[in-house]
């Protein structure tokens, strides 16, 4: 039964439930705006880069580059276009 | 059919290699779609014309529950392919079961969500603010809907054939998908309801 | 009868009924053809059902030139309509929908098809493989484009063309003011063929590397296989934008939500920023391949090897992550404030940075090289010149604050049209030339296609360069007519005359094909170029398993290589060779879709519902398929090889 529940993935586990936990302090909590998005983008970053390695293997097999480069070329991407987005069609617009 | 014993039987041909790499690359776009999503969500999140707000609507319980059902459902599909690389069919099927369990479980609540939703006022038509929230969380909820389908398909295949080359590949491709929506659902619980109710 | 209204034309023209009739017609011919030769089972067995990517090449091929042909026919209409002022030809609303379907036709159903034709057939050639990573895949990926730009073609006859642009912009798009189901067609068929893109994306970059023969590292890969791999990342990082884009654009129209409506706190501008994030991103996709086929002809037929390969590869890199900074050059007049313009205005005119750079290396390879002025070559020399004059003014409109006098007028057509012609369009035809006696065993005449490339250059001159002038003149885009006094007659009348070459140019193709088709010599071996990448090591026309012997290489020239540095390509003896088996599979799934869209279009939901589940049947039915492929024997490889002129290494 033991060799069914290997630690990596338990610990990985519980560090995913203390990381939702700490996440919900923002509603729970009074935290100024500022203060709260710090929280969220941290904990939020932690856990996926926590699935990542410990659940999906992204860097078990040979193409471990490749699928580093991928997920990273992939955010990047994502994050140019959501701020870009909000950029051009909120912050920039007079 | 060549098959490599060296290294974990989804990894066994060159093929299988292919196709996990290849659905990473897919993953990858599944970044941006969803990134497009939010995108969309944040420049329309607070034109709600005459409809409520995501503060007026977010019920933190349901939120919760549906929170660590999936983060629960993602530990058990890593618990499977763990099963299934000690070569422990049963094993890997009952953790296989109980994540479908789980994600149906979800599924459940966020369809009580959108009932919940509609029923206060903001439905697909109400606003911008309203269709993106309900175009956001549904294409998440599709894609587990999606992947309910695909695991029973799954689970009959290794009930029928055993752990294959081919079934054990299915299924390390099934969790990749698994855990990916999970960590989409991580920042639709951050940015859309955490945000929203801050 | 009510029921059958939704299918009427809106606003029908004898031109429409007399395109009815044509279309009734041909599919008439081809299926009487196809029985009375008796086809059908050789079209089922050797092309609807083939997973073979070179097969999937020539029809992706076919299909890109049945639709060059289409977008041409609405660029004379557009011409001749403007010829002169005060026109009749065409009304305003012919007018709209024939330069959306133009715009989406040439881009969507032409372009992107024609270059994707080009990478199935030579990408795996050229690293060495038995074919691609996913076959299955690229045969879906082909009758979903295939299928997609048929139900986008039969909007013409069925219910009506879109006609708000091809770039659809809200709220012009929204149910309000384009109150039929044209652009329906639109939202759907380009989300059908964007599915079918995105798999070509992931597919193709698995393919690239996974697949290349022993010996290849990425920096040993040719040109154009880096250029088709940058671009299938651009693919699959842009398309997803676009999916979201046109379902939320399917949602306003079919289901009355308010993501780009200008009430209840929709917004439209979101829009035009969505297809742009996906759009400039896709200017990319189809140049990249482009600057992949000169590198190849220009080194080949300056028989010199590629001056600064890295340069090359970086500049293409850099190309890939900067082609997402730069979408707000679209819209610089809408609002945004100087901060941003000045951002991405800056943005726009780094990209032409690593762009320059590329110039520079053809120019460097043409440096006392010995150049042979063959028509794929002609077309690259060609190239340089016409894309520098559309790029130099595609700077100027990347400068935000004098965007705003360029902005919507002709100047604009111009310049993408100076880009994209000699960009894409000269490139496509000159990998057309280059690859054709690899794809068929024969050459195309060279006679023939030097007159064809010239006409269609003074073509392009001649068409465009007015457009510049009555431009600046203040002459807008998609005006369907204009006055005498304005003074723009002139100048379109020159623009009517350079569309009359170029269409003279392109039959000249046409007939090339059929000249070449009936009286070239079929004696032309493997290497007729006398080229320096792998695809010119094995037969032409190349035997379904593409290499008997799995090629060794040690540089991006391997066949140069074995041709002038004793490098042995080919060692040790035929072994078994395993290759995909074929399915129908594809074909009918993707025959499925088209009733899916046209159902959607059309809000026919229990049609739509059922075929969905027809689309469900057959995933499941490819989940639980069990399919190991086959074997070729090596007395079978012996019988080809032999039958094909003697064995290769």
């Amino acid at each position: 039964m033991k060799e069914l529940f290997p630690r990596k993935q338990v610990m990985g586990f519980i560090f995913s439930l203390v990381l939702t936990v700490a996440a919900l302090l923002v509603y729970f909590l009074d935290l100024s705006f500022a203060l709260g998005m710090t929280v969220l983008l941290v904990t939020a970053f932690l856990q996926a880069g926590l699935q990542l390695v410990v659940f999906m293997h992204a860097g078990e097999s040979e193409d471990k580059a490749t699928i580093y480069t991928n997920v990273y070329y992939g955010l990047i991407i994502a994050l140019v276009t959501i701020f870009g987005t909000l950029l051009a069609m909120i912050w920039g617009m007079v | 059919m060549k098959i490599d014993h060296s290294q974990p039987l989804e990894y066994g041909t060159e093929q299988n290699k292919m196709n996990i790499l290849g659905f990473w690359i897919f993953l990858g776009a599944e970044i941006m779609l969803f990134g497009t999503l939010f995108a969309s969500y944040f420049t329309l999140e607070n034109r709600i014309g005459s409809g409520p707000s995501g503060a007026d609507i977010f019920e933190i319980t349901p939120i919760i529950i549906e929170t660590f059902l999936l983060l629960t459902s993602s530990f058990t599909i890593g618990l499977a392919i763990h099963a299934m690389r000690l070569g422990r069919q049963k094993a890997m099927l009952t953790f296989f079961g109980i994540t479908l369990v789980l994600g149906l479980a979800f599924l459940s609540v966020e369809i009580y969500e959108f009932f919940h939703y509609v029923h206060v006022g903001a439905g697909l038509q109400t606003s911008a603010f309203s269709a993106i929230l309900l175009t956001t969380l549904g294409t998440h909820g599709a894609h587990v809907t999606f992947g309910l389908l695909w695991g029973l398909g799954i689970i009959l295949q290794i009930k029928k054939r055993g752990l294959t080359v081919e079934t054990t590949n299915k299924s390390f491709i099934f969790s990749l998908y698994w855990h990916f929506l999970d960590v989409v659902w991580i920042f639709i619980f951050s940015f859309i309801y955490l945000k929203g109710l801050m | 009868m009510e029921f059958f209204e939704r299918f009427a034309i809106p606003h029908p023209s004898p031109a429409i009924y007399a395109s009815m009739v044509a279309i009734g017609l041909t599919v008439i011919a081809i299926i009487a053809g196809l029985t009375y030769f008796k086809k059908w089972g050789y079209i089922w067995r050797e092309w609807l059902t083939t997973v073979d990517h070179k097969r999937i090449g020539i029809m992706y091929l076919i299909s890109a030139l049945l639709m060059l042909f289409r977008g041409g026919v609405d660029a004379i209409m557009m011409r001749s309509q403007l010829a002169v002022p005060g026109n009749t030809l065409l009304d305003a609303q012919h007018y709209n929908e024939i330069f959306t379907t133009h715009g989406i036709v040439m881009i969507l159903f032409m372009a992107m098809p024609f270059i994707i034709a080009l990478m199935n057939f030579v990408v795996p050639l050229q690293i060495g493989a038995r074919d691609v990573a996913f076959p299955r895949l690229n045969a879906l990926s082909f009758w979903l484009f295939f299928f997609a730009a048929m139900l986008f073609n039969i909007s013409f006859v069925v219910g009506g063309s879109p006609d708000a642009g091809w770039t659809s912009y809200f709220p012009l798009a929204g149910n309000e003011h384009s109150p039929h189901v044209g652009t329906n067609y639109y939202m759907i068929a380009i989300q059908i063929a964007g599915l079918g893109t995105l798999m070509t994306g992931i597919n193709f970059i698995v393919t690239i590397l996974k697949m290349r023969a022993p010996g290849m590292t990425l920096m040993k890969m040719p040109m154009f296989t880096w250029s088709a791999l940058i671009t299938n990342v651009i693919i699959v990082f842009a398309f997803p934008v676009l999916t979201i884009a046109l379902a939320m654009g399917t949602m306003d129209r079919l289901f009355g939500t308010h993501f780009f409506s200008i009430d209840n706190g929709g917004m439209d501008m979101l829009w035009a920023n969505l297809f742009w994030v996906w759009g400039h991103p896709e200017v990319y996709i189809l140049i990249l391949p482009a600057f992949g086929i000169y590198s190849e002809v220009i080194s080949t037929f300056a028989r010199r090897n590629l001056y600064g390969y890295k340069s090359m590869v970086a500049s293409m890199v850099i190309i890939s992550l900067f082609s997402f900074l730069v979408w707000v050059h679209h819209f610089f007049t809408m609002g945004q404030g100087a901060f941003v313009n000045s951002i991405f205005s800056v943005t726009t005119m780094a990209i032409a940075v690593p762009t320059g750079i590329k110039i520079f290396n053809w120019l460097f390879t043409l440096w006392k090289g010995k150049i042979v002025m063959t028509t794929p070559m002609l077309y690259s020399m060609l190239f340089i010149p016409i894309f520098t004059i559309g790029g130099v003014t595609g700077v100027m409109l990347g400068m935000s604050a004098a965007d705003y006098q360029y902005h919507n007028t002709m100047f604009l057509v111009a310049h993408f049209h100076l880009v994209i012609i000699p960009g894409v369009v000269f490139a496509m035809l000159a990998g057309l030339t280059y690859w054709w006696p690899k794809m068929f065993g024969f050459m195309l005449n060279e006679r023939i296609g030097k007159w064809a490339a010239w006409l269609i250059a003074v073509g392009t001159c001649v068409a465009f360069f007015p457009m510049f002038i009555s431009g600046l003149d203040g002459q807008a885009r998609r005006m369907y007519t204009y006055s005498e006094a304005t003074g723009f007659g002139f100048w379109n009348m020159l623009s009517f005359i350079g569309a009359g070459i170029l269409a003279i140019g392109f039959v000249l193709i046409v007939y090339n094909i059929y000249y070449s088709t009936r009286y070239a010599t079929r004696d032309i071996g493997a290497d007729p170029w006398d080229a320096r990448t792998l695809e010119w090591a094995t037969h032409s026309p190349v035997p379904e398993y593409n290499f008997a012997i799995t090629p060794e290489v040690n540089s991006s020239e391997a066949l140069w290589d074995e041709k002038k540095k004793g490098h042995k390509l080919f060692k040790g003896s035929y072994q078994e060779i395993h290759m995909p088996s074929k399915s129908g599979v594809p074909f009918i799934m993707s025959a499925i879709f088209f009733v899916f869209g046209f159902a959607m279009i059309f809000s026919l939901w229990i049609l739509a519902i059922v075929s969905l589940l027809g689309i469900f049947a057959c995933l499941i039915h490819r989940s639980f398929e069990q399919d190991h492929g086959y074997h070729i024997s090596v007395k079978e490889i012996e019988e080809t090889e032999a039958k094909m002129g003697g064995a290769k290494g």
